[in-house]
């Protein structure tokens, strides 16, 4: 079978623990380029999630999907994010509206909904169980981090966490979409940020700060 | 049909026409650095573009549907949309150039920012009427948002940056979950046995239906994903946070844009899903699901609508209310809840736009658009206060204005199926918008004379969009010409 | 031949205790560019100690005299509970791991009474920190080990390496890596290690363990900083047993033993290299900062005890 072979058996079987270790460290980093560190690795992980799939499943696309979301996610995102914080001043810290604790707690609860939402679907599609659980908690440790962050960065990594999850649960579910159907998703994921980082820079400029809490003119 | 042998012929690449023109053209605006060049040169790239339009929209009507490669499909349905697209962009674009000489300059501010962004958005919202491949729809309604974000955020103040923060936000958490759902939707049928190269082609989904409705939990999650999922750019409650602050800061073009086209857009795209789901496992999940949407959409808009201050974010909770109409109609299902529901695409569109339209006027004279503020419009202002009366009016749902029409079709509808309770909740909400809206126009259009306005003459521009809108309201609520009935027809088809 | 190798790994915590903090202290002052004492210098402070004369304050009680016995006692059981070089130990069969959580329970509580009973202010104000952190700290600890205890089915500290060993290196378990990760964290808190407490402070506010042993002089003081080097050195050889067993001898044959002896000796040299770099890049946490700390290991254990139930179905 050779050492890549086991190499990616083990991958397979074990990357939704990674991916379970890292949301649970976003949720008690308490600084900006912490979390940004800790999405770069989520991202790595999946890197080696989609290579490991195109090694087993014999997909050319598999491995394109693979680099591109190596360059976008693991280097080229978190660079702009630290460019970001650079360039805007703004003070590091995550300005959480829970504690530590109460994050690993509320994050540790949505582990265990996913896996009990995922159980029934589970038996039905035949994929892992782990992984696909591994997905949804994604999905909702990005929700809860935008929800729960007041800054506007990290809404934007939220909103990446978000999509993260997303990523894996159609990996794991089709191995990928088509082809053009991805990078087209990819393009779309890059704009968002781009326009989202334009957005910051207005933010910061019009109102001095970044704290989105205090967005609050419009109501009603 | 036939996705291999379709290929590029001479009448596919008609279909990419209409796409290639505003990207073009966004091009080609962006380098004329003069404002009076860049404002003729899209009057001109409009007008093209509406013709391209109107020429695919014949061909379809005349020869049936077009298909271009595997991912453009313009069949009837996508045609009375690009129809109504057509309609008001021309009206936008031509009030655009009389409203944008109040604008400031500044960075992305200055006229040919304006235009190239709308022609980009444009671009992306004829895409979405024209995808054959759900993945491509998914892709340009994230292009809509991103296109459009911009354009929120236009005028850079303190609300306009808050506004389009967070239009950009939540409708791109709502997008990922309609990519969630196309997701699921790709599964199934993949599951179902289709080829994965087919597996999110709309025709193929449609034609597999019996198949698909096998695995139904699959499918049921899929819908849910997506109409919650692009149900936020619709605005369905509870969804539409976003909607009140994006319409309300944008300038007015643009607000007429998003409440007009946008909102349309995502519709047509929550009827593609619907149409699949029906098709496969019958039409009772969808439908309910569209119903609640619809009548929350509704009762909440409409309550709120009572309580507003602003003028714009009262039309765009108006808007909010159309869609949950439009939902209800399309919920109903049968023919005369499908042709409301289509008839009231168009008719809420140029309502919309025509109050828009006003609203901008009033805020260039008077400054600002705090209801408390404004008085005494009939006497200061006659011909706004007129396009509002109108407006107002019509959108309402009052003869003899279309909405009327529309309206009246899902009422009937929902009275020959027996839902008491829906058509019980319409005609309230109806009743109490109609309440809200009298007195808030009450309150603008008469009392003691306190402001002067500059300008209360309306230009060229204006009067002419506001004008052709208004009398096109009249005229669909007295008859529907034949030709857009026959295209209105053809679009049901569809759907069926 | 058991009971020898038994006694022999036991012996082995209980004396080579001071050299792992002689170790860990010459490498920390060697990553802060210091000199740093020699690495034997601990034994000679306990020698220098055990030679000099016991003074007790006029208004303490025989709970001060005996706290100190009690301490040393209570840690010399624990270290006689855990395997080092083979899947056995001392006192293995007589109890299981909630004992051990308890033994250091004890120790510790007698060390606060004794503190208290000192009669000065430090040592109650460190008495009462201890008290926070250990009660706080000792849900994490009890959930880890219950979470281990769940996946091996047997509840003692020897029949849970045992099974530990049985498992694939490469099979990456996820309750274990959460319950290292708690166990971790508890084994800062637990041994008055940095971000939780400065072992090396000398400021009275910022101690916890420091405080408590202020009053204590001669042998009592010697005892007792024995007993925390030997809580130090169970822990860790504790974490690498139910964590990492894997080179620990089956048989009895000498020649497994002694490469079973190098492998911890290795194992646990990786350890104290890992610890120096923690204390020496991390910052003590402001004591209002400590719930949080041990809070976030709660809920990774309780998550760590959630993920048995997953995974054993």
């Amino acid at each position: 079978m050779g050492l890549v072979g086991i190499a990616t058996e083990k991958v397979l079987s074990s990357f939704s623990v990674f991916l379970f270790l890292t949301i649970l460290l976003m949720a008690v980093a308490r600084r900006i380029s912490t979390s940004v560190l800790l999405f770069s690795l989520q991202s790595v992980v999946i890197t080696a999630e989609v290579l490991a799939i195109a090694f087993q499943e014999k997909l050319v696309e598999a491995y394109v999907v693979g680099v591109l979301v190596f360059m976008i996610k693991v280097v080229a995102i978190p660079r702009a994010f630290f460019l970001l914080t650079k360039k805007l001043k703004t003070v590091r810290d995550v300005k959480a509206s829970t504690t530590p604790t109460q994050s690993v707690f509320i994050v540790a609860l949505m582990i265990y909904l996913s896996y009990a939402a995922v159980h029934s679907y589970g038996q039905a599609i035949h994929v892992p169980v782990d992984a696909l659980a591994a997905a949804v908690s994604l999905i909702l440790t990005g929700a809860f981090l935008m929800v729960s962050r007041k800054k506007a960065l990290m809404q934007m990594l939220g909103l990446l966490v978000l999509e993260n999850g997303i990523f894996v649960a159609a990996l794991i579910t089709t191995f990928g979409m088509p082809l053009v159907i991805e990078i087209g998703i990819f393009f779309d994921i890059l704009i968002g940020l781009l326009l989202m980082g334009i957005f910051t820079f207005r933010i910061s400029d019009t109102f001095d700060h970044l704290d989105v809490s205090k967005l609050r003119r419009l109501r009603g | 049909m036939c996705q291999n042998c379709a290929g590029f012929g001479a009448e596919g690449m008609l279909l990419l026409l209409p796409i290639a023109i505003p990207v073009l053209g966004a091009c080609i605006i962006l380098g004329l650095r003069n404002p009076r060049l860049a404002t003729r040169a899209a009057l001109l790239l409009g007008g093209l573009e509406i013709a391209a339009l109107g020429v695919v929209i014949w061909q379809v009507h005349t020869h049936g549907e077009l298909q271009a490669g595997r991912y453009l499909r313009a069949d009837s349905l996508s045609s009375f949309f690009l129809m109504s697209i057509a309609f008001i962009s021309g009206l936008v674009l031509v009030y655009a150039s009389g409203y944008l000489r109040h604008t400031g300059e500044g960075r992305f501010s200055s006229p040919r920012w304006f235009y190239a962004l709308v022609f980009l958005f444009l671009f992306t919202m004829v895409s979405v009427c024209l995808s054959a491949n759900l993945g491509l729809l998914w892709i340009m309604m994230e292009g809509t948002t991103l296109a459009s974000a911009l354009l929120v955020g236009f005028y850079n103040t303190e609300g306009a940056v808050e506004a389009g923060w967070k239009y950009l936000i939540v409708c791109t958490v709502g997008i990922a979950f309609a990519l969630f759902g196309t997701i699921v939707l790709y599964l199934a049928a993949v599951k179902a046995g289709m080829n994965p190269a087919a597996a999110l082609d709309w025709v193929s989904l449609m034609n597999a239906g019996p198949r698909l409705g096998l695995d139904l939990s699959l499918l049921k999650l899929a819908f849910v994903f997506v109409i919650v999922g692009y149900g936020t750019k619709i605005g369905f409650v509870p969804m539409h946070s976003w909607l009140p602050d994006a319409h309300a800061e944008a300038p007015t073009p643009i607000s007429a844009l998003l409440s007009a086209v946008l909102l349309n857009c995502a519709m047509y795209a929550v009827m593609r899903y619907d149409a699949i789901v029906s098709h496969a496992a019958g039409p009772a999940f969808p439908h309910t699901l569209l119903l609640i949407f619809g009548v929350m959409s509704m009762v909440v808009a409409g309550l709120l609508i009572l309580v507003q201050r602003n003028l714009k974010r009262l039309m765009a909770y108006s808007s909010v209310e159309h869609m949950g109409i439009i939902a209800i109609g399309l919920g109903l299902g049968g023919p005369l809840g499908l042709f409301g529901a289509l008839l009231h695409t168009f008719n809420h569109s140029v309502a919309k736009s025509l109050l828009f339209f006003s609203a901008g006027n009033i805020r260039h004279n008077l400054g600002t658009l705090r209801i408390d503020e404004i008085n005494s419009m009939s006497r200061t202002m006659p011909q706004t206060s007129a396009a509002l009366l109108v407006g107002s009016v019509a959108i309402v749902g009052l003869p003899p204005f279309a909405l009327f029409v529309s309206e009246f079709a899902i009422l009937s509808e929902a009275f020959t199926q027996a839902r008491y309770l829906v058509a019980a909740l319409f005609l309230i909400v109806l009743s109490i918008v109609f309440g809200g809206f009298a007195y808030h126009l009450f309150r603008m259009l008469c009392g003691e004379p306190g402001q002067h306005p500059e300008n209360p003459k309306l230009i060229p521009s204006e009067y002419m969009t506001m004008g052709i809108a208004g009398l096109c309201l009249l005229f669909f609520g007295a008859r529907i010409p034949n030709l857009f009935s026959v295209l209105l027809r053809e679009a049901m088809a569809v759907l069926r | 031949m058991k009971i020898a190798v038994d006694i022999l790994q036991a012996l082995l915590l209980i004396m080579g205790a001071p050299l792992v903090r002689g170790i860990i202290a010459r490498l920390k002052a060697r990553l802060q560019r210091r000199q740093g004492a020699n690495i034997w210098r601990p034994y000679a402070d306990l020698f220098k100690l055990f030679r000099k004369e016991d003074l007790i304050p006029p208004t303490s009680s025989v709970v001060f005299r005996i706290a100190p016995l009690l301490l040393f006692g209570s840690t010399v059981c624990v270290a006689a509970f855990v395997p080092v070089v083979h899947v056995s130990a001392l006192l293995a069969s007589r109890g299981d791991f909630f004992l051990l959580v308890y033994l250091l329970a004890l120790g510790r509580f007698f060390l606060s009474l004794g503190a208290l009973d000192g009669g000065s202010a430090f040592g109650g104000m460190g008495a009462s920190r201890e008290a926070l952190v250990s009660s706080l700290s000792e849900a994490p600890f009890l959930l880890s080990l219950v979470a281990l205890a769940i996946l091996a089915s047997r509840a003692d500290i020897a029949g849970m390496v045992g099974w530990t060993l049985q498992q694939n290196v490469f099979d990456i378990s996820a309750v274990h890596i959460l319950a290292f990760a708690s166990f971790a964290m508890v084994l800062l808190a637990e041994t008055g290690r940095m971000p939780v407490d400065n072992p090396t402070t000398h400021l009275e506010l910022t101690m916890i363990h420091e405080g408590m042993v202020l009053e204590y002089s001669g042998p009592s003081l010697a005892l007792i900083e024995w007993a925390s080097a030997i809580k130090l050195h169970a822990m860790l050889a504790l974490l690498i047993a139910l964590f990492g067993p894997w080179g620990m001898a089956s048989g009895g044959s000498i020649w497994g033993i002694a490469v079973a002896l190098l492998l911890f000796c290795s194992k646990i040299a990786l350890l104290m290299v890992l610890l120096s770099v923690i204390e020496s890049a991390v910052a003590k946490l402001r004591m209002y900062l400590v719930p949080d700390f041990l809070g976030v290991a709660s809920a990774v254990s309780a998550l760590a005890v959630i993920f048995t139930m997953l995974v054993k179905r």
